[in-house]
Order: C-alpha cells, then sequence, then structure tokens
C-alpha cells in the first residue's frame, strides 16, 4: 500500500521555490533558449552573467562529448584558467579522452607519441597509475573495442568526463555543482526506498512508476 | 634446475626405420629424417621395431624413455661426449631433428622461425601451443625494446602476441613497457649481450616446462626419480635413527637396530634416594634430575661423558620435577606441594624462590620467551608470575591436579595439564579457550612433542596414548608393553625427527616404541627398581637417559663399544665412553 497521498498534499509548495528548482536544471545543461522563455514567462530575475557563460560551457561540453578532448580542454583554459591545474584527475581524465580518439583512428605512433609526453608525467604518481596501464594497454589490440579494456571508448565513459568537466567549471565560478532538481530527485528515492522497507514492500523505488500515479 | 648451459648436438642421420617410411609416405610435414624414436610425437606410445622394449626385472621401465633421462643427465653434469656418444650407440636420439632445430633456434633468437618449428612439432594441445608461442614472441617484444626499435616491437605486440588471447593482464603490462622504458625491469646495461644470451637459456628452461615431457625431458628428472626412490626408502625404514647424509645409492637403506639406544653407557650414581624426574636441556648438553632425596642435579654431557655439574640444594621436600629456561641458562625445580625454585645453570646458584602463602607448588613450566613462569599449586590453581616474581595471573578452579604435569605450547598460547583424573585440560590462556583430552582411564603423566603438536598420555592401565592436539584432540596411536601398578611413570618423544617414543616401567625395564607403527622395538634390562623417567636427548638421536628408583641414572647409547663404567663423583675419576656419533 502506497503512503497515503493525502498526507503530503497539505504542505504548501512555493511557486517560487519550484520555478528556481526547474530554472536550476536548465542552466546546469546549457539550455539557453529555454532560459531565456523561462525568464520571459514567469517574470524571474535573470541570472547576471549566466547566459554567456552557459554558452561557452555548453560547447566544451558538447566538444568533451563527442571525444574531441583537445578543443575542449582549449576552451576551458580560456573559460577559467588554472582549472585544470587544480584539478589534476580531470585534466588526465580529458588527455586520456584524446589519447582513445587517436587510437580509435588507428593512429598508433601519434597515439604513443601522445601518451608518451602526455600521460606519463602523471604516472610519478601512484594513483595515476593504474588508471595509465588501463589506457596503455589499449595500444595492444588492434581492434581496441574488444580489448578487456573497451569500456574505455564508449559514450559512457565520455558523458562522465564531460559530466566531471562541466560541474568543475560550475565549482569554478562558485555556482552549485548539482542541479537541485537532480538532488531532489536522488532524496526522494532514498527517502521512497525507506518507507518501502518499513512498510515491508519489496523492490526498488520506482520513479516512473511513482510520476505515472 | 640445471643451471648449466643446455647445448647438446643436434641428432644424427640416422638409418630410417619402417615407422619412418611410413610416416614420410603418409604426406609428413617433417623434412629431415628422423631416427626412430618416442619423442616425435606426444602421448601415444610408439612401437619401436618389435614393439615396445623394456628394462628391469618388473617390465615397467620403457628401454627407450630410460636412455634417453640418462643422456639427459650425462648432458646435465657436463658429460657432452658421454652424452653424444649415448645417443649415437643406443640408436635413440635425446630429442627428435624437429626439437633440436626448435631448441637452436630459441638459444639463436630466431623467434620467427621458432615459432613455425613449434607448430611442426606436433603438439595436439592449442593452449600449450598458444603459450609456447605466447612466451617466445615476449622474448621478441622485450629484444625489440632492448634495441629501441619501439615501433616494431608495438607491432608485435598488437598482431602477434594480443591475437593469441593468453594471459591478457601480462599483455597489458607489456604495452606500459612500450610508453615508459621506465618501467620495464631490464636494464640498459653496456652487458646487454650476455644479459639477453642468459635469458634465452632461461626461456628455453620456461618452453622446456611448459611442453609435454615427451616432446623435451624436464631438468634434472633421473635425480628426482632417484630422490624420490630414497625418501620413499628412508620413511620405510622402522629404525632410522641416522643422518640423511649416510644414504646410500648402492644399497636399499635399512637402519638396523643398532641405530637405536640399547647399551648402558655410564651408570650415574650421585643422588642417595629415588631419582623421579629427569630431562635433557633443549641444547642437549645438560642434563638435570630430581630426586626423592630433596635434591637436584645439573650434568653436563661432553664428549667423554656426562658428569655432574652441580648439586641443587635448598628445598625441604622431594623435588617431582625440573623444568629448563628456553635458551637453558636457567633451571627451575619444584618441591612436591612445597616451593619452586629458579637456578642459574653455569654457577649454580639459586636465583629466586616462588611460593604462594598457604599453599604448594605441584608443577612448573617456562614461556617459550623466557619472561614468566608457570606453576601449578596444590588447590588445583594455576599461575603466573614474572621472573622477579610478581603474580600476574591466577586460574582458579579445576586446572590441576596434585600430581599432574605442566606444559606451556611453543607459540605460548596453552597451557596443558591435568585437571581430572580422567581429563587434560588445554587452555588457550588468551582467548580464553578450552579443549579437553578425555580418556578412559585415569591419567597419570604426559609429554609434548618438541613441535608441540602432540602429547604423549601416560594412563593407569598400562597403556600409553599418542593424541594430536591441533584443533580438536585426536588420539592417533596406542603403546602397550611396559608395567606400570603403583608409580608415576613416564614416556617421552626421542630420537631422529621424535620418530621414537620410549617410556620408563615398573619393571625396571627401559621401553622404546615405533612411533609410526606402534611396534615394540627394545626393552632394556638393567636397572634393579623401577624405571620413574625417560628422556632422550633432543640434540643427539643416540643418546637416552633413563632415572630410577635403584637411585642411578643411566646414559643408553649405541651398542657399539665395549664397556660401560660406574660414575662416581667427582666424575673425572674413572674412564668412560661416549657414543660416538653425536650432533651439533
Amino acid at each position: 500500500m502506497d503512503v497515503d497521498p493525502r498526507l503530503y498534499e497539505q504542505i504548501a509548495v512555493n511557486d517560487n521555490d519550484i520555478h528556481n528548482i526547474v530554472m536550476s536544471y536548465l542552466v546546469h545543461n546549457c539550455f539557453k533558449e529555454t532560459v531565456e522563455s523561462f525568464i520571459a514567462c514567469t517574470g524571474m530575475k535573470q541570472p547576471s552573467d549566466h547566459l554567456e557563460d552557459m554558452e561557452k560551457r555548453k560547447r566544451i561540453y558538447q566538444f568533451a562529448l563527442e571525444g574531441n578532448a583537445l578543443k575542449a580542454i582549449e576552451l576551458t583554459e580560456q573559460l577559467a584558467t588554472n582549472l585544470l591545474e587544480k584539478n589534476k584527475d580531470l585534466h588526465f581524465d580529458l588527455l586520456s579522452l584524446h589519447f582513445v580518439e587517436l587510437v580509435c583512428s588507428r593512429k598508433c605512433t601519434e597515439a604513443l607519441e601522445f601518451a608518451q609526453m602526455k600521460l606519463t608525467p602523471f604516472g610519478k604518481e601512484q594513483k595515476y597509475v593504474e588508471k595509465l596501464e588501463d589506457f596503455m594497454a589499449l595500444l595492444a589490440y588492434e581492434e581496441p573495442e574488444k580489448s578487456p579494456m573497451f569500456h574505455l571508448l564508449s559514450l559512457e565513459y565520455r558523458q562522465h568526463v564531460a559530466d566531471s568537466l562541466n560541474r568543475a567549471i560550475l565549482a569554478h565560478a562558485n555556482h552549485p555543482t548539482y542541479a537541485a532538481m537532480e538532488r531532489l530527485i536522488q532524496q526522494t528515492t532514498v527517502v521512497r526506498q525507506c518507507l518501502n522497507q518499513e512498510h515491508g514492500k519489496d523492490g526498488p523505488f520506482s520513479l516512473k512508476d511513482f510520476l505515472k500515479s | 634446475m640445471g643451471g648449466v648451459e643446455d647445448d647438446e648436438p643436434a641428432s644424427k642421420r640416422m638409418k630410417l626405420s619402417s615407422e619412418e617410411l611410413r610416416r614420410l609416405s603418409n604426406g609428413s610435414t617433417i623434412k629431415e629424417t628422423v631416427a626412430g624414436s618416442s619423442g616425435d610425437l606426444m602421448a601415444r606410445p610408439l612401437q619401436s621395431e618389435g614393439g615396445e622394449e623394456v628394462v628391469g626385472s618388473k617390465g615397467v621401465i620403457k628401454k627407450v624413455e630410460f636412455v634417453r633421462i640418462i643422456a639427459k643427465a650425462l648432458y646435465s653434469l657436463g658429460y657432452i661426449k658421454s652424452g653424444a656418444h649415448l645417443e649415437e650407440e643406443s640408436g635413440i636420439p635425446l630429442h627428435s631433428s624437429v626439437v633440436n632445430v626448435f631448441r637452436r633456434q630459441i638459444l639463436e633468437g630466431n623467434w620467427d622461425e621458432s615459432v613455425v618449428t613449434l607448430h611442426n612439432i606436433g603438439l595436439t594441445d592449442e593452449k600449450t601451443i598458444k603459450s609456447a608461442s605466447f612466451l617466445i614472441l615476449e622474448q621478441k617484444f622485450l629484444q625489440l625494446l632492448d634495441e629501441e626499435k619501439v615501433m616494431d616491437a608495438l607491432k608485435t605486440l598488437r598482431t602477434e602476441i594480443a591475437p593469441l588471447s593468453v594471459d591478457n593482464s601480462r599483455v597489458r603490462e607489456l604495452s606500459s613497457y612500450i610508453v615508459s622504458p621506465s618501467y620495464c625491469s631490464s636494464v640498459r646495461s653496456p652487458k646487454q649481450d650476455t644479459l639477453r644470451a642468459r635469458s634465452r637459456s632461461k626461456l628455453l628452461e620456461e618452453l622446456q616446462k611448459l611442453l609435454p615431457p615427451t616432446v623435451m625431458i624436464p631438468e634434472g628428472r633421473l635425480e628426482h626419480l632417484v630422490e624420490q626412490a630414497l625418501v620413499l626408502q628412508r620413511d620405510a625404514c622402522m629404525f632410522h635413527n641416522s643422518l640423511d647424509k649416510e644414504m646410500s645409492l648402492y644399497s636399499d637403506h635399512q637402519c638396523g637396530r643398532d641405530q637405536i639406544p640399547s647399551q648402558a653407557l655410564q651408570i650415574l650414581q650421585a643422588h642417595n634416594d629415588e631419582v623421579w624426574f629427569l630431562k635433557f636441556s633443549h641444547d642437549g648438553k645438560y642434563l638435570a634430575s630430581s630426586s626423592n632425596d630433596q635434591s637436584a642435579i645439573i650434568w653436563e654431557v661432553l664428549e667423554t661423558g656426562v658428569s655432574l655439574k652441580h648439586k641443587l640444594s635448598g628445598h625441604h621436600k622431594p623435588l617431582s620435577s625440573v623444568s629448563w629456561s628456553p635458551n637453558d641458562h636457567q633451571l627451575l625445580t619444584c618441591g612436591s606441594e612445597e616451593v619452586i625454585r629458579r637456578w642459574d645453570v653455569s654457577s649454580g646458584e639459586c636465583l629466586h624462590v616462588y611460593e604462594k602463602a598457604g599453599l604448594g607448588m605441584v608443577s612448573c613450566g617456562w614461556s617459550p620467551d623466557g619472561k614468566w613462569i608457570f606453576s601449578g599449586l596444590n588447590d588445583k590453581s594455576i599461575c603466573m608470575w614474572e621472573l622477579d616474581g610478581k603474580e600476574l595471573e591466577c586460574w582458579k578452579g579445576h586446572r590441576t591436579l596434585k600430581i599432574s604435569d605442566l606444559e606451556i605450547t611453543g607459540d605460548g598460547k596453552h597451557i596443558i595439564s591435568i585437571c581430572r583424573e580422567t581429563e587434560i585440560l588445554l587452555l588457550d590462556r588468551e582467548a580464553k579457550v578450552e579443549r579437553f583430552i578425555e580418556e578412559d582411564q585415569p591419567i597419570t603423566s604426559f609429554s609434548l612433542s618438541r613441535d608441540s603438536r602432540f602429547l604423549l598420555v601416560n594412563l593407569l592401565n598400562q597403556e600409553i596414548h599418542l593424541w594430536n592436539i591441533e584443533g580438536d584432540p585426536k588420539l592417533v596411536s596406542k603403546y602397550r608393553g611396559h608395567k606400570r601398578t603403583r608409580f608415576v611413570i613416564r614416556s617421552c618423544f626421542g630420537g631422529l625427527d621424535e620418530a621414537f617414543i620410549a617410556s620408563g616401567s615398573e619393571d625396571s625395564l627401559v621401553y622404546i616404541w615405533h612411533r609410526g607403527t606402534g611396534e615394540l622395538i627394545e626393552s632394556l634390562p638393567g636397572h634393579s627398581g623401577a624405571v620413574n623417567c625417560v628422556s632422550w636427548n633432543p640434540a643427539n638421536p643416540h643418546m637416552l637417559a633413563s632415572a630410577s628408583d635403584d637411585r642411578t641414572i643411566r646414559i643408553w647409547g649405541l651398542n657399539n663399544l665395549s664397556r660401560s663404567v660406574k660414575q662416581k663423583e667427582p666424575p673425572s675419576n674413572g674412564i668412560h665412553y661416549c657414543n660416538g656419533g653425536t650432533r651439533d
């Protein structure tokens, strides 16, 4: 039995809060035009320099997602100097994206040289050694998609790196790194999970079902 | 495995046997003529002309295998000419010519050709072929890196090694060597050639291990077979009490009874009353005995015999037992329901007296690090003291009896004592866990093996039981034959690897059993009273000591000497012989 909906219908929800939540989502994901329309429709206060930066951030994210890491790095340097220096993990991940590109386009010599110049310096620190070895192993296979490290070539991996980059840029500009919407959904899921357990219901919480009900 | 450089010559051309002609006509790929041998193909046993030849009386040794192993052994010993001669004379080559070609190619570093040859050897197991190819190509890869031909090395890795799908984690390691040569373990030194050459024979050894033994005979095979036989002989030897280097290949090893101490070499008369207890020190250089005459004696074991070192007086009660400190520098003596004294062995001085108000001690023992003293008391508790006498712990309750031994295991964790008439307590003092040995008969004494894994338990009904005390105690063996009716009789482990059990007996004989089979080997007459206790010298498997109600101690040794002499105080009088084979 689901928790009685009547219990939470009593709670008042502020319109402004909802607008802010929606806005945070749009801003985080760089939906510039939607942001402009939303502001016009709701009469919200316009966020200061969000828009221009949003455009730049969007482009950076796209490049990273495509695997064009060098372009992404270049633009990031322009937008937020020293960001990559301070986020070595991220820097490594981005460079590795480029390496993967070279490997996928079967440019072995270039890939090897790039790795020797840019990636191996990270190897001085123990925590990068294993990651480095993972990537280097890709060189050994003529068909890297069939190697044990094939997940490094996947869209999911690039998405993961692009997301990290996005968050880093937001953090650099002192903006929240997570959209409020995302946080709320995460929290709801956990709470629902606990309630389900307490009432002895099996199975994880399904957001989809909840939204339909 | 042999470190000798392997450079066996290729087999010579031999007359074709009918078998070879048959194979060649079947379109076999082997171009070179090969002498008739079973070495070319694996598992399937080949029929040499006239069927499989065997040697040896039981008909289980195949002649071809026998000769090949001998040839291999000759080469390993460095007798190249003899080895080649044997191959020629017998017509049985050590390796088929394909294999010889393969070996040469490996040693010369012709990697690509060797991989091809590998496929021609005729192995059926795909996995073996792949693993062997992997090893060879890996060597090729490392060599290319050494020569700084990085792109060639990468090509080898990508096109030859990785597709084998063998050992992906090694592939990973090899990739990292390309990128950063500093990861690579091979050292860039001017001695590069010697390094690589040496590693090629190592590679050959590795390949040898990988390939079936019919193709390439493993290193040291003959030596291994001989060792196996020797070990079996030694294990079967019941009186085995001699050092292993005395085993010879010329005849089957069998110790005779003469390896067991059976002759009284010395009779030590220094106590004024019944001798109840005795024990050799851990290093076998001293013997301590204790008596009803309220004294203990420390004897020194010398080349010339056992002589009295110190007489320890001070107790006012008969001494029930003694205990050597782990480093043998100190001795504890226990008076029956009295006190415990700690003595310095070299000076004979009493260093400390341990007592507890209103109670008497019944047994004593040391912790393995020599820092603490344990004792059973006549209120059935067990106490632990620091050397200076400060009491650290006391386990109350039914922990021990008025007449009981006390032992601490070698790891210092367990205290062993007789806690009830038919029960022995194994107390884990850290984990506070108790285990028990339950017997049907009252227990009179026990003895702990040197490795602390076994306990020898003497029972009222004249049986001695051997228990394994690791984990749950399990009864392993029983020994019978000696006599016990009224007194506490003690037994002990002894001999080489503690392979024997010895015990005293009320019929004044010393009994010796073979531990493994339980068979009674010796019963030694000589004492004129009950033999209360025996101790076998831990450092000399040929020396046994026994203590008796007849007030004497007898030192037993090997039966190859003409005289045994009475021993009087002081020891320098009289002549005494000692058995020859003292171990250091």
